[in-house]
């Protein structure tokens, strides 16, 4: 049984149907990657998926419960996190705050372990721990998006564009990160502006097009479809 | 000497009352960037239930837990019927909000309870005084100079140290994002306007004890004075907060006390353009609070 | 006939004679079949108009919220008193009255001259407070320093009974002395209609309006927030000072309680059930609530006695409908019935689209001077962390400087101590070799240097089109000697055109980036600093971006700094790379150069090699 099952989605904003009848499957321990171009219902996808707007339309079932609809803060006691398009984090709270915030639901002893483990993980974000984090460059903020995720212990991770905006050397840390936690058993569905990059270690990938998954594959596959690819992903909504 | 030592204390103590009640204006602004003008309402009927608990003959002791009671109780009400359903709104937007509310829970006393002043006992040992060296103190000003500090050490703490009060940041900072965290931002924030009005009972329970009667206006110009002591300590910041409305009460005590008689009804008058010169000088208030903000 | 004619002056003219005319048409029918109370209802119907309007000049120009203006009314309300009440009556009234005012004999024309000078000159003082508080604490501290006014005002009234009578009393009028025709109304009325709109299809108002969306962003294109709040408060508070002199007179009385909370409750819900943003809305707004009102007072009054309806129609009720407008609009509607909407921009922009042609590519601009833009060892400390180390960069203007490197690594904090939003610890910015160090960034963008934002800061509320116009008009006003594209040029070689009366908050990500570089070109620099033109996009809009952002330099002259992380974007367009990291300059260099230049593989590159499609 899969972990997510995504049947039918459709969401909307006011009059404008947004995302149309999406199919996504992601079994425990994937990488999948959701890619297209700007304003193809990514992002609303996502959203969709972990509560932030009420699919209009379809199913959501994760580890076997229909989460269809279903408040965000109930989703992450459930074990899914999504870190939001543009970070959403905290500006007027510290490093350590934004963290500790990312484990409110946990107990007090396994947030000091996680704050640990994590501070470990990301040096930078140590080094920067009672920094506002409304002063920290956009990197740096990537960074403290994801750790917050992490705090939960999530098994299901959803990522809405984790590398925008971010130097190459950042890129790879980030796209090295996500391997890790794949290979450390998080499951992962992320979406990205990077396509060729994603595919590169994604399990297998969807490809939306104007609210609609037109088509999906293997990374390679996809991958191998060169300007059928790049028609797909190059081109403006 | 003396006297000015005396003035100090006067002033300390009616400052306390000032700092009480912005101390809740800067917990409702610096976390939820609302500036309450239905706060005034929550004193109105603090009034209202001491009078109606003393009427009903019990005592002060029943009328403290009366009034923090309705303070708390109407200031959930406000949350749930108006603050609530213009969440994220400009600040603009939310002042005007508290604006109607306040005007139309004021009329709403006229109309059912009547536009009267309603007169009730002031405890017995509001005017006991304890004399130091040649300094007479009330024992009032003392009590309430106690409670202050009490109350601000214990508000800070929540708010600082608490995983309550960071998730009540988080939730103020960005709703959304707080309950992908898995905050459960609607208590959180119910929490806030909890506390609010707690301060608020807090601080009722002294006006109250001082003043000996309310009315349908009566929380009016002690909610101003809270918004302007809020403001000159520096919006937003606790600790600015009670700073502020110690310095306005010193201020107002100084005043009456050096003016000559034909102008002491201007004390207020006074104040308030001190107020404004301080903001052209200072514009942040005593405590500037910078926003974290990364072009 | 000229676009900026018929929008800026025949239009507002008309729309404000349009508006007067239904106004007073429906007046006069309303009082014709009535007695006289009718026609107390609607003078005093137009007498608040002329405030509401006083105040939506102010509110919605700026989008600071003001309680004060009732106080402005206040005080010009007891001014014209104590002035025009002939010495006679002040004499039983207020014969104590400091400055021998008691003796004082003018025509209400004198008193109301002195009414709205006393008003402006406290406004004036005022509005630096505010202005400065509000830059510093954002729009609720102006708001309650306003709120202030309003208080002093009433305390003052209360207690300086020698000159104002007091609270029992107050001022009054001998009887029969009071207005007497509607005539001074009705003008009044409709000038205050035509100055509002008159006033905010000016320059100034324009400003007013781009700084009340971003201010940052405006500072950045060279609008100074300061001077229009302050002109647009000195406006709104003339015409609120002909309001409360005339409501005085027409009144025959005055005391504090009519210029306090209660009269600040009815012309506030006049002003947002309208649409705090339109002087059409004003209106609308006035009209419905003094009707509203009016039912409310009728209803609560003695001549009505509905069965089973005693516990709602009592004294309060009239609180309660106002209050309850308040709240419900604020809940539910919170940019009232018309939000911005304004007859004659209704009616202009139908008469604009008509007539306007669709515009070609810009002429590129004639071979510009040249000038430089240099830094000079600029290190910037926050506190105990070192953001700059001595980073020293120098542009051309007939060039493209790319800056890249690391994140933190100072790139932004360098753009924002050339454009004046950080100064350095030391170190110094030169354009053209004058020292521009540590100017504000309005002088600086005025002087030529214009930047875009990593965060998207658009004026949200305003058209594609009016964004890009708005700082055309700041180049008209201070670049005036330089080449410009015209603003529908720019438009067009930027993608823009066809969206380009959507409103800017409503433009998808590309769009947006793409709007922000038209803005910054509009104002005709000498430098286009852009921070990260094409994050977000996809890769074949990036390249796309090379050609756009060449054109419009080219069209203008400019030469351009820019940030980005799209290599393949920064490679394409830029002659020099500059490459910071940890605050100090790595290396500098051809992007050839730059790609093979070890140090900056290390820090920013990467090692990772794209695996063959």
């Amino acid at each position: 049984m899969a972990l997510l099952e995504v049947e039918d989605l459709s969401c909307r904003y006011g009059s404008i149907t947004a995302v149309r009848d999406v199919d996504l499957v992601v079994d425990a321990g994937e990488l999948i990657g959701l890619i297209g171009p700007n304003g193809a219902g990514k992002t609303t996808t996502l959203n969709g998926i972990a509560g932030l707007h009420p699919p209009a339309a379809g199913r959501v079932v994760f580890d076997g419960a229909d989460i269809t609809g279903a408040a965000p803060d109930a989703l992450l006691r459930s074990g899914l996190a999504l870190v939001p398009e543009h970070r959403r984090i905290f500006v007027d709270l510290t490093v350590e705050e934004n963290l500790k915030v990312g484990g409110v639901t946990a107990d007090r002893r396994t947030r000091e372990q996680r704050l640990d483990e994590l501070g470990e993980r990301f040096p930078v974000l140590r080094a920067k721990w009672t920094t506002h984090a409304g002063y920290l460059s956009g990197g740096e903020a990537q960074q403290l998006a994801v750790a917050r995720a992490l705090m939960s212990s999530p098994r299901l991770l959803l990522m809405d564009e984790p590398t925008l905006g971010l130097a190459p050397t950042l890129v790879d840390t980030i796209f090295e990160l996500v391997v890790a936690l794949r290979d450390a058993g998080t499951t992962l569905l992320v979406v990205e502006q990077n396509a060729s990059r994603l595919l590169e270690i994604a399990d297998r990938a969807y490809v939306m097009r104007t609210g609609e998954v037109a088509t999906s594959g293997t990374g390679a596959e996809l991958l191998a479809q060169g300007d059928l690819f790049e028609s797909y992903v190059g081109g403006g909504a | 000497m003396t006297e000015l030592v005396q003035q100090l204390v006067d002033g300390l103590g009616r400052g306390s009352e000032y700092a009480l009640i912005a101390l809740g204006i800067a917990v409702m602004f610096g976390v939820m960037h609302l500036v309450n003008f239905a706060y005034g309402v929550l004193i109105t009927v603090s009034g209202y239930a001491a009078f109606y608990v003393l009427d009903a003959g019990w005592s002060w002791w029943a009328a403290i837990p009366a009034i923090i009671g309705a303070s708390v109780a109407t200031s959930l009400v406000t949350e749930l019927v108006a603050f609530r359903r213009v969440r994220g709104a400009d600040d603009a937007t939310m002042l005007l909000t508290s604006f109607g509310l306040f005007f139309v829970v004021s009329a709403l006393f006229v109309m059912y309870v009547g536009p009267n002043v309603k007169n009730f006992e002031r405890p017995s040992w509001v005017t006991n005084t304890v004399t130091v060296g040649s300094i007479r103190l009330e024992v009032f000003d003392l009590t309430t100079l106690g409670v202050t500090a009490v109350t601000l050490a214990g508000t800070a703490f929540l708010v600082r140290r608490t995983m309550f009060g960071i998730s009540l940041r988080a939730a103020a900072a960005d709703f959304d994002a707080a309950r992908l965290m898995g905050v459960r931002s609607n208590r959180v924030i119910q929490g806030a306007f909890a506390l609010a009005g707690l301060l608020a009972g807090i601080a009722s329970v002294f006006i109250l004890m001082r003043a000996g009667r309310t009315s349908p206006t009566f929380g009016e110009t002690a909610m101003l004075k809270g918004i302007l002591a809020a403001l000159i300590g520096g919006l937003g910041s606790l600790s600015g907060a009670v700073i502020g409305g110690f310095t306005l009460g010193l201020v107002e005590v100084f005043l009456i006390a050096r003016l000559p008689d034909d102008l002491v009804g201007l004390t207020n008058g006074i104040v308030f353009v001190l107020i404004a010169l301080l903001f052209i000088f200072r514009p942040g208030g005593i405590v500037s609070v910078r926003h974290a903000e990364r072009v | 006939m000229s676009i900026a004619l018929v929008r800026r002056g025949l239009a507002p003219l008309g729309g404000s004679a349009v508006l007067f005319g239904v106004l007073l048409a429906g007046a006069t029918l309303y009082a014709s079949s009535g007695g006289a109370s009718r026609d107390r209802l609607v003078t005093q119907m137009m007498i608040n108009a002329i405030i509401v309007v006083g105040i939506q000049v102010f509110v919605g120009s700026t989008g600071i919220l003001s309680f004060g203006h009732v106080g402005f009314a206040g005080i010009a309300a007891y001014v014209f008193a104590v002035l025009a009440i002939d010495s006679e009556r002040k004499a039983t009234i207020i014969g104590n009255a400091p400055f021998g005012l008691a003796d004082v004999d003018v025509t209400p024309w004198v008193a109301l001259l002195a009414a709205i000078a006393v008003c402006v000159v406290v406004a004036v003082v005022l509005g630096l407070g505010l202005v400065r508080s509000g830059a510093q604490s954002g729009a609720v501290a102006a708001t309650v320093i306003t709120l202030s006014l309003l208080f002093v005002v009433h305390e003052v009234a209360v207690n300086w009974t020698d000159l104002t009578g007091g609270d029992r009393a107050g001022l009054s009028f001998a009887i029969g002395d009071t207005l007497s025709s509607m005539a001074p109304v009705y003008v009044a009325l409709f000038a205050s209609i035509v100055v509002a709109r008159l006033f905010a299809e000016t320059r100034v108002g324009w400003y007013a309006r781009a700084s009340r969306d971003d201010t940052l962003a405006a500072r950045a294109m060279g609008i100074n927030p300061s001077v229009p709040q302050m002109v647009a408060l000195v406006v709104s508070v003339v015409i609120v000072a002909v309001g409360g002199s005339l409501r005085v007179y027409d009144l025959g009385t005055v005391t504090p309680k009519f210029f306090f909370l209660d009269y600040t409750l009815l012309t506030l819900t006049m002003l947002i059930v309208g649409g705090r943003r339109s002087v059409t809305g004003a209106l609308v707004g006035t009209v419905i609530i003094t009707a509203g009102n009016e039912l409310a007072r009728y209803l609560a009054g003695p001549d009505v006695d509905v069965p089973g309806m005693d516990w709602l129609f009592r004294e309060g009720l009239s609180e309660i409908f106002l209050g309850g407008a308040m709240l419900g609009f604020m809940i539910l509607r919170p940019k009232g019935l018309l939000d911005d909407w304004e007859l004659d921009r209704w009616w202009s922009d139908r008469w604009r689209r008509r007539h306007e042609a669709t515009p070609t590519a810009p002429a590129t601009a004639p071979a510009p001077s040249p000038a430089t833009l240099t830094t000079s060892a600029v290190t910037v400390e926050f506190g105990g962390f070192t953001a700059l180390r001595g980073a020293s960069i120098a542009a051309r203007n007939d060039a493209v400087l790319g800056l890249i490197g690391p994140n933190g690594a100072g790139k932004t904090t360098l753009l924002n101590v050339i454009t004046g939003l950080v100064p350095p610890t030391t170190g110094s910015v030169a354009l053209d070799g004058v020292d521009v160090t540590s100017w504000p960034s309005h002088r600086l963008a005025r002087d030529g240097l214009v930047r875009t934002f990593q965060n998207l800061r658009l004026f949200g509320s305003l058209t594609v089109r009016e964004n890009v116009a708005v700082a055309a008009l700041v180049g008209e006003q201070f670049r005036g000697d330089r080449q410009r594209p015209t603003v529908d040029e720019l438009l067009a070689v930027s993608q823009l055109w066809e969206q380009r009366d959507r409103r800017a908050r409503e433009l998808d990500y590309g769009n947006s980036r793409r709007l922000e570089l038209a803005r910054a070109a509009s104002v005709a620099p000498l430098f286009l600093l852009l921070d990260e033109p094409t994050s977000g996009m996809s890769e074949t809009e990036s390249l796309e971006m090379i050609g756009t952002v060449r054109t419009i330099a080219a069209a203008v002259g400019a030469g351009v700094i820019v940030i980005d992380h799209d290599l393949g974007f920064i490679t394409g367009i830029c002659e020099t790379i500059t490459c910071l990291d940890q605050g100090e300059v790595i290396a500098v260099g051809t992007p050839a150069e730059i790609q093979a230049d070890p140090a900056v593989r290390a820090a920013y590159l990467g090692t990772h090699t794209p695996s063959a499609p």
